[in-house]
């Protein structure tokens, strides 16, 4: 089974220290929701698990062989068409042309795009679809690790239940490990088998949530009741601002998730 | 991409491209009419009309007079154009990927840029004598700056998220060349490039007149010594034919078609 470890992860960009003793452990078929206040280093984590961002300091083990990345803007190719950009990890890989469009069409409709939609670019999709198509690129590629950063917060609830649905579905089918890093708590409950909770200066993992209730059988109710469950705990109120207070920072919590498996 | 839509938006581009197109050959038309007026007033020695320019023109093209000097012309601006494009696009790349050259050569940019041709035309008078060569370096030292500096510009703008997309997503090197850098460069070079066209075709004429003894250039020079208005403005149009021909007919759609992505969705 694929799985990947992270420990002491030291991150600077010149002076300053934006991630400090990091760890984590994440195993296939498994989805990790990383919440914390904007600016406390979640998207850096993001970057240097994708390999896109060298730490200053890290020990870190991975058996993932296909990683595909959603980034928090969309990021799509500005002079590709929205099945080019769906397309656009398949072409890299080496699929054929006909063989990848096909794919596309189809990833695209899953997403709530229109079959109009694939020949335009993307300055001529709102927001909410260049997320989706951003969305659809990295599901294209079938990845056994995805990293998602904000993903869903372009869109509307509607939409966004709809995702919720096709990511569900991507893991329960292919047993792809999910990190996803989300601002929102209640879409982290609903969506993940552990919550980890970061805060900033500097950014580290104050607190972990393990969530045993399967996906199938969390009902809407359950899911606003775990979430106020969870903004009692001191250290996601003192995280997100809400109450006054310090945390320290000399945390290891590197001996807590070790046990952790799925 | 259904085969109908795209045909459908081919269509509209070719459409809206020969629509732009009216508007263009309007205001020729005006200009010409203030032409023919500014020839009624001083009378046709000092300004031909154009009816009567285009009858020169036309009894030029007859004699057998005029093609092979244009040809001559073409034939020197495109050496210096397709030298200056060809040198200073490479160089130019190669100077946007590092910060350092890119600061060095802004200012030796603006040197050039700044120098005028005709100061060049007196060093190459100097180096290459009254043969080729003069025209052809004149062109490209005035070319090249400018190729130079859109494809820096292309170099340096290139975004650091989307090379991020493509190292998350294993681009092949050959795939970074023309899903990342060609598309994104072009959309520099593409304006750069025309202005070029422009600046070869009117420096080439200038060095002419000045150094050779055939071409457009020399041509005007002796049109000019005989006093001969409507043979002078008779080669000015066709020069002018060329260019705008050049530019509108094969350089704007072909940019047009490249740049397609950045075009705001018609109506
Ligand atoms: N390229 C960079 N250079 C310098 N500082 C950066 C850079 N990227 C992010 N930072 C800083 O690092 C911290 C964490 O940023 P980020 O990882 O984007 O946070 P988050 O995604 O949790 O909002 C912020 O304080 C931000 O200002
Ligand atoms: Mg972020």
């Amino acid at each position: 089974m694929s799985e990947l470890h992270i420990r002491h992860l030291y991150h600077r960009y010149g002076v300053t220290e934006v991630l400090a003793d990091v760890g984590l452990d994440l195993y296939a078929g498994e989805t990790l929701a990383l919440v914390g206040p904007s600016g406390c280093g979640k998207s850096t984590l993001l970057h240097i698990i994708a390999g896109l961002l060298t730490p200053s300091e890290v020990v870190m083990q991975s058996t993932f062989r296909g990683l595909a990345c959603v980034f928090q803007e969309p990021r799509l190719m500005p002079w590709k068409t929205t099945a080019d950009n769906i397309a656009l990890g398949l072409k890299a890989l080496g699929v054929p042309k006909t063989a990848r469009q096909r794919q596309a069409a189809a990833l695209a409709q899953r997403m709530g795009l229109a079959p109009e939609d694939l020949a335009k670019y993307p300055h001529e999709l709102s927001g909410g679809m260049q997320s989706r198509v951003s969305l659809a690129r990295a599901l294209a590629i079938k990845p056994d690790l995805l990293l998602l950063d904000e993903p869903f917060s372009a869109l509307d609830i509607g939409l966004k239940a709809e995702l919720y649905r096709q990511l569900e579905e991507q893991v329960q089918q292919q047993g792809t490990a999910v990190l996803m890093i989300t601002h929102d708590l209640m879409e982290a409950v609903r969506l993940a088998d552990r919550i980890l909770m970061m805060v900033p200066d500097p950014g580290r993992m104050v607190y972990e949530f393990t969530l045993q209730q399967p996906q199938a059988e969390r009902s809407s109710t359950w899911v606003y009741q775990t979430t106020a469950e969870l903004m009692q705990v001191r250290e996601v109120r003192i995280g997100f601002g809400l109450d006054e207070g310090e945390l320290p920072v000399q945390i290891s919590h590197h001996e807590q998730h070790s046990g952790c498996s799925v | 991409m259904s085969p109908l839509r795209s045909l459908h938006n081919a269509l509209g581009a070719t459409l809206a491209y020969l629509w732009s197109g009216w508007g263009a050959v309007a205001s020729i038309l005006l200009f010409c009419a203030l032409w023919e007026l500014g020839g009624r007033v001083y009378g046709d020695l000092v300004l031909p009309g154009p009816v009567a320019t285009l009858q020169q023109l036309s009894g030029m093209f007859d004699s057998g007079q005029a093609l092979p000097e244009l040809i001559i012309s073409a034939r020197r601006a495109l050496y210096g154009l397709g030298l200056a494009l060809g040198i200073g696009t490479l160089l130019g790349l190669l100077a946007g990927r590092s910060m350092t050259a890119a600061m060095m050569s802004r200012p030796l940019v603006t040197l050039l840029l700044g120098m005028p041709p005709i100061a060049w035309l007196v060093l190459a008078m100097l180096w290459f004598g009254m043969g080729d060569a003069t025209p052809v370096f004149t062109v490209f030292i005035a070319c090249f700056p400018i190729a130079f500096a859109g494809a820096m510009q292309g170099g340096r703008t290139l975004d650091n998220k989307l090379k991020d997309v493509a190292l998350a997503y294993r681009l092949p090197w050959r795939m970074l060349l023309t899903d990342l850098y060609l598309p994104h460069i072009t959309s520099y070079l593409f304006p750069a490039w025309i202005t070029a066209l422009g600046t070869s075709w009117k420096v080439v004429v200038m060095a002419e007149l000045l150094t050779t003894v055939d071409g457009v250039g020399a041509a005007l020079a002796v049109s000019r010594a005989q006093l001969d208005t409507a043979s002078s403005l008779g080669w000015i149009v066709a020069v002018l034919g060329l260019l705008l021909a050049f530019e509108y007919l094969l350089l704007e759609p072909i940019k047009r078609r490249v740049e397609r992505w950045r075009t705001e969705p018609g109506p």
